[in-house]
């Protein structure tokens, strides 16, 4: 049986296309929650495109966000006033505004510093919060209670949620001055200040960039005398690396922890980073490559005179830069991505890693699915990043580490 | 001059050896302050180490030596207890080189070299990797070590409680065998049928392939925030996509067969009723995970394969079908088997999207994975011992299985000669 050649290609591209619809699902479904408010998030038919997204609101974002602070991250300025429309079909009653107090708050000076003036104006209701606390805040949330008895009523900005509240609708705002960047990226910039997220990136940086230039470095010397010199013990060498291969990762778990305790590492860098410098993996692969070099090349290097440290970082290095890449993304990946073991080795939020902060940002963040997954976005952006620059070296680093 | 003292051999292995036991003596001298070593074992390695350099001195005395031996003699006296101490030993180990170097044969400077290259690693493979193995034995020979209070030897008594009365093991080790056989062969199909169609020369084929492989290099513990939010009983996607409201897929502690097989008036119990519904849930988001690496590599694997082959087997007219049968599948063989062996080992290993899923091991611990119950006990529960023995079956379990999977699939790999 032979199906037409149009045919089965349509097929192909039909299943192939199916798949990587399941694939990126969750990458979208990811990016949309972090954008949406939280009645946008809690709905039980999904919102495909949230309203954070509509470049219409936007424009009103900025405007609001002009008046209150600046147009791009908006805030609410001592002396600013920030003026709210909204479109009714007549004038109906007056809505009630207020400014909602943060829970558990003694005094807010936020609420009890700002006027709130409301008056009709042709077709909507013009409600202007004038910041007369003498203190700049970053965010103005607001509570309409709008009467029910308007058949239609249209806010210049969609409000995050509307309640039923007896004879009133509900809207609230969380931030009615956002600025457009504030507007949209609102959870964002909410976990962002939720979390010290800028020291949980720094520490993974550190970390995994110093795994990765020590790392190299170590593995290109072993690889290079386990290639190219011959030495007594060579045997010995190789039975250590072979031993190491076997051992699985959880054995190692429970006595390194005890080591690093004794050493009292715990909650320092060399935690993160000195367990897992040495790399057989690494080690292998430019062993691999080593050999490959044609030997005439060192040789005639030995005969003008040069040592082996000469040989290693003149010739051998600048010569195995590939498979120096395709190891280094490696082991970033691996150490970036990490979480068991800065969760064992690390108590301490300003040295958790991001994958760590992370997981305790998941455990309080309770049921904030927006932030949680501007979080999340937040955590896998730069190797996302990364991967989008250097797509090649990250798909041949991994085809290259399955052939053998 | 001086030469009546000279010894008529030349110093052979001598300096590697020094620059050895001058390494191996920060080893024992760090095992002394942890306090795995007696004291003594110091003195003994730092006599040795003196010993051996001046009966290599000796063989070919000049002056040139005594700055060398001067740092040495500073790094052992400071107590070679902290970095710098260390490191001004081994600058004198450089500096006996340095002198001794010109009498030195190529073969005899080779050796020096090559060692000098290679400690670093040995010996951070050496203090992270062989003995924590070894010392997770010995702990598991203990009874309840933790840093409170003295542990006395108990013998196999973790092994015999873990073994013959520990349901929850034996729950991780039932979950991780449903794990294999549900992930490996799912994925392994699933891989080879996206690779096979991404080698039938498609366009757009760098975009199919980057967006499988994106999965793969994203995070874990995100990537399983995500699903978490997925599977959300009340607000999830997935209960909106198949009309389920209120599901709540991780909460669900029945088994799958159990559940399949209830209306038919059988009643499955225990290990028989399947990995549980929460279970599934997460190795549904462990296959996603994990398919764009196993598409790459087979991607990879099937290029390998010389395209004369498939053209032979069209001029002999063979179906499409049965090419992918019997070119395509058994010259892919080696890489489905070396990606069996590795879903194999990572199955030992599912710790993370369990851990953001169902941070406590599920309802009545019906996702707990064997990283998990080895955290659990030494982290939670801190018993080191129970856990290093629990470290130490899933190490011979693996070593078994690789070995057994070798012997018995290995035969049925077909290699291109």
């Amino acid at each position: 049986m032979t199906l037409p050649y149009a045919l089965s290609r349509l097929l192909i591209y039909l299943v192939l296309s199916l798949g990587a619809i399941a694939m990126a699902f969750p990458f979208y479904w990811m990016l949309a929650t972090s954008l949406k408010s939280p009645q946008e998030a809690q709905q039980a038919r999904p919102i495909w495109v949230p309203e954070r997204l509509k470049p219409a609101n936007w424009r009103v974002a900025a405007q609001l966000g002009a008046a209150g602070g600046s147009p791009l991250w908006g805030g609410y300025q001592d002396g600013r006033s920030v003026t709210l429309r909204i479109y009714t079909d007549r004038m109906g009653p007056e809505p009630q505004v207020f400014i909602p107090t943060a829970v558990g708050a003694f005094s807010d000076p936020r609420a009890e510093g700002t006027q709130i003036r409301t008056r009709y104006q042709g077709d909507h209701w013009e409600i202007t919060f004038t910041n007369a606390s003498g203190e700049s805040f970053r965010l103005l949330p607001a509570v309409v209670l709008l009467s029910k008895s308007y058949s239609s009523y249209r806010p210049e900005l969609p409000p995050d949620a509307v309640r039923s509240s007896g004879d009133d609708w509900r809207l609230e705002w969380v931030n009615l001055a956002p600025g457009a960047l504030g507007y949209v990226f609102h959870n964002y910039r909410e976990a962002w200040l939720a979390a010290p997220f800028g020291r949980y990136f720094f520490n993974s940086f550190i970390t995994a960039g110093t795994q990765v230039l020590v790392g190299l470095l170590l593995a290109a010397m072993a690889a290079f005398a386990l290639a190219r010199i011959e030495f007594p013990g060579k045997n010995l060498v190789w039975l250590v690396i072979l031993a190491t291969l076997m051992i699985p990762g959880e054995v190692l778990l429970i006595p390194s922890y005890i080591l690093l305790s004794r050493l009292e590492w715990i909650n320092t860098y060399y935690a993160l980073v000195v367990p897992w410098l040495a790399s057989v993996f690494g080690i292998f692969l430019l062993r691999q490559f080593y050999l490959s070099l044609p030997r005439d090349l060192f040789d005639a290097a030995r005969i003008d005179g040069a040592g082996y440290w000469t040989q290693l970082v003149r010739i051998a290095l600048p010569l195995s830069i590939p498979g120096l890449v395709t190891y280094g993304i490696f082991t970033f990946l691996g150490a970036y991505n990490a979480l068991l073991w800065p969760l064992i080795v690390t108590d301490r939020p300003e040295m958790y890693t991001i994958q760590r902060g992370l997981q305790v940002f998941i455990g309080e963040a309770g049921s904030d699915y927006g932030a949680l997954m501007a979080a999340s976005t937040l955590a896998i952006l730069p190797i996302v990043l990364g991967y989008f620059l250097a797509q090649r070296q990250f798909i041949q680093g991994v085809a290259r580490s399955g052939i053998k | 001059m001086l030469r009546g003292f000279t010894l008529k051999n030349s110093l052979g292995h001598r300096p590697t050896l020094v620059l050895g036991l001058a390494v191996l003596l920060a080893l024992v001298r760090l095992a002394v302050a942890l306090e795995l070593l007696p004291p003594g074992a110091y003195g003994v390695g730092a006599i040795l180490l003196l010993g051996v350099t001046l009966e290599a001195m000796l063989r070919s005395f000049r002056p040139a030596l005594l700055p060398g031996l001067g740092l040495l003699l500073v790094g052992i006296g400071w107590g070679y207890s902290h970095t710098p101490a260390v490191l001004v030993a081994l600058l004198g180990v450089g500096a006996l080189y340095w002198a001794w170097a010109p009498r030195m044969s190529e073969r005899e400077q080779a050796s020096f070299w090559g060692w000098v290259l290679v400690w670093p690693a040995v010996g951070l493979l050496l203090v992270w990797q062989i003995f924590p193995s070894l010392y997770a034995l010995w702990l598991s020979f203990l009874d309840r070590f933790n840093f409170i209070g003295q542990s006395r030897f108990a013998g196999l008594l973790n092994y015999e409680i873990l073994l013959t009365r520990d349901p929850l093991f034996w729950k991780a080790m039932g979950n991780t065998f449903w794990f294999v056989i549900f992930t490996v062969p799912l994925g392994i199909l699933l891989a080879t049928l996206v690779a096979i169609l991404l080698n039938e020369r498609v366009r757009l084929l760098g975009f199919f392939r980057t967006l499988y492989f994106l999965p793969y290099i994203t995070a874990l513990t995100a990537a399983a925030a995500v699903w978490d939010w997925i599977y959300h009983p009340e607000f999830g996607f997935l209960n909106w996509v198949l009309g389920t409201p209120g599901l709540d897929w991780l909460s669900t502690p029945q088994g799958i067969f159990a559940l399949a097989l209830a209306p038919l008036g059988l009643e499955l119990k225990g290990f028989w009723a399947g990995p549980s519904v929460a279970f599934v849930a997460i190795m549904v988001m462990s296959l996603w995970h994990l398919l764009g690496y196993q598409v790459v590599v087979i991607l990879a694997g099937l290029q390998n394969i010389p395209k004369e082959y498939y053209e032979a087997a069209q001029l002999d007219g063979a179906s499409w079908w049965q090419q992918q049968r019997h070119i395509t599948w058994p010259l892919l063989s080696p890489t489905t088997f070396f990606l069996s062996t590795l879903g194999l080992i990572g199955a030992f290993q599912v710790f993370t999207q369990v851990l953001i899923m169902t941070p406590t091991g599920g309802v009545l611990q019906d996702t707990l994975t064997i990283t998990l119950y080895l955290y659990n006990k030494g982290f939670r529960d801190s018993d080191f011992s129970y856990a290093s023995a629990i470290a130490v079956v899933v190490f011979a379990v693996i070593l078994v299985l690789t070995l057994v999977q070798q012997r018995v699939l290995e035969r049925r790999v077909t290699y291109e000669t």
